[in-house]
């Protein structure tokens, strides 16, 4: 005996069937090509060149208390090959270069994003930049950020077309001093203006990249294989 | 007419609606959120997840890491917004384990504080966030967007469901 309802019943409940399991060897044959291509060892060249710190008293740059923050930019090089991360189940990968510090205050572990990248395609999965410049002005949690050791660090999101997210870092990193600038004076005595705070700045660039060439710009990329 | 059946019935779309609302709460009470599966609204985090894409929510985690995509929901702005972790600050003592996050579209040009409620310029992982993006569908929640914003598809909906109960015999 066949009705109507019963035959819609049956069709959705085998389409279902179906479906899961086409997801099912998808998201497998996807993660099986990721482990083959040992995409979690991946090695990266990373090298920080240059900081730039800017005083801002804007709540969009991370003022909250009308006291000036320090913002903070970095100039870099990146190499590292995506490539080995296309396969049928990748829509996308989101590359961003982030940087791990401790906070001296409240013994704060922190990690903040300065650059990230959207890789559309293979034929664009080839990192290689050369002095690029951040594309986030950076704050601490305190008003002032330099000084602070940072760790980079290039880290990956596959996005699949259909599936589980998966995550990972690439192999090689690179730390990166923050110079303490001589017009910290100017910035602690809670000046509210930036232009005065910023015009100092611009006298100590030459003695700023004097520093820049002392300071701890050590470029660690082993290979763990 | 027979009292017997109609109640058995009855009964029956009873069960169905309960199991319904008790597997909903069970994935709930199981991933510690209060929506673990959200239909993504808008374009903000294009090309990665469009409008009427499902996503799977998981919130057990103690923290969260930079690069995880969260969905938060700040008591007065009822609107879950699916984006991704641009920063996170936490202490290292257990006894406060406060973790304060900001977030950015992956679409967007700029980060989220223009969206973040009483003049906040961090997220509270504590408080705000719904839960963090594990797994991805695409399109199958579209229906819903459709749903709630047309209503003659809701109209024709309720009419479909009242006439199959009028015309069904078993």
């Amino acid at each position: 005996m066949y009705s109507l309802s019963q035959r819609f019943q049956n069709v959705t409940n085998q389409a279902l069937t179906y479906s899961f399991l086409i997801i099912g060897f998808v998201i497998a044959t996807s993660w099986f090509h990721l482990q083959q291509n040992n995409v979690f060892q991946t090695p990266v060249a990373i090298n920080t060149l240059n900081s730039n710190i800017n005083v801002r008293s804007s709540r969009f740059f991370g003022s909250t208390t009308g006291k000036p923050k320090e913002n903070a930019k970095i100039t870099f090089d990146l190499d590292a090959d995506f490539t080995p991360f296309f396969n049928w189940n990748t829509k996308q990968i989101f590359a961003y270069l982030v940087a791990e510090y401790n906070g001296d205050e409240k013994n704060t572990k922190n990690t903040v994003t300065f650059w990230d990248k959207i890789i559309a395609d293979k034929e664009n999965a080839v990192l290689s930049i050369k002095s690029e410049k951040s594309k986030y002005a950076v704050w601490d949690l305190e008003d002032k950020f330099a000084g602070r050791e940072l760790t980079f660090k290039l880290q990956w999101n596959i996005q699949p077309w259909i599936g589980p997210l998966v995550f990972g870092e690439t192999v090689g990193n690179c730390t990166f001093t923050l110079p303490v600038e001589q017009k910290e004076k100017a910035s602690s005595n809670t000046n509210n203006d930036e232009a005065t705070a910023e015009k100092p700045q611009k006298k100590n660039r030459k003695a700023r990249k004097a520093r820049k060439a002392k300071a701890t710009n050590k470029d660690s990329t082993e290979n763990k294989n | 007419m027979n009292l017997r059946l109609e109640l058995t019935r009855f009964l029956n779309v009873c069960f169905i609606l309960s199991s319904t609302f008790m597997v909903w709460k069970g994935l709930s009470v199981v991933t510690d959120s209060h929506s673990p599966i959200v239909v993504v609204i808008s374009g903000s985090m294009e090309p990665a997840f469009q409008r009427g894409d499902v996503l799977f929510l998981w919130n057990r985690n103690e923290l969260n890491k930079v690069g995880d995509i969260v969905v938060y929901e700040q008591n007065s702005k009822s609107i879950p917004i699916v984006h991704r972790v641009l920063r996170e600050h936490h202490s290292q003592s257990s006894s406060n384990s406060k973790q304060l996050l900001l977030t950015k579209g992956d679409n967007n040009a700029g980060n989220d504080i223009s969206l973040y409620a009483d003049r906040n310029i961090y997220l509270d992982k504590q408080n705000d966030i719904v839960g963090t993006v594990k797994g991805y569908l695409p399109k199958v929640g579209y229906i819903t967007i459709w749903i709630s914003e047309n209503q003659y598809a809701k109209y024709g909906l309720m009419g479909l469901i009242a006439l199959s109960s009028l015309f069904s015999t078993e």
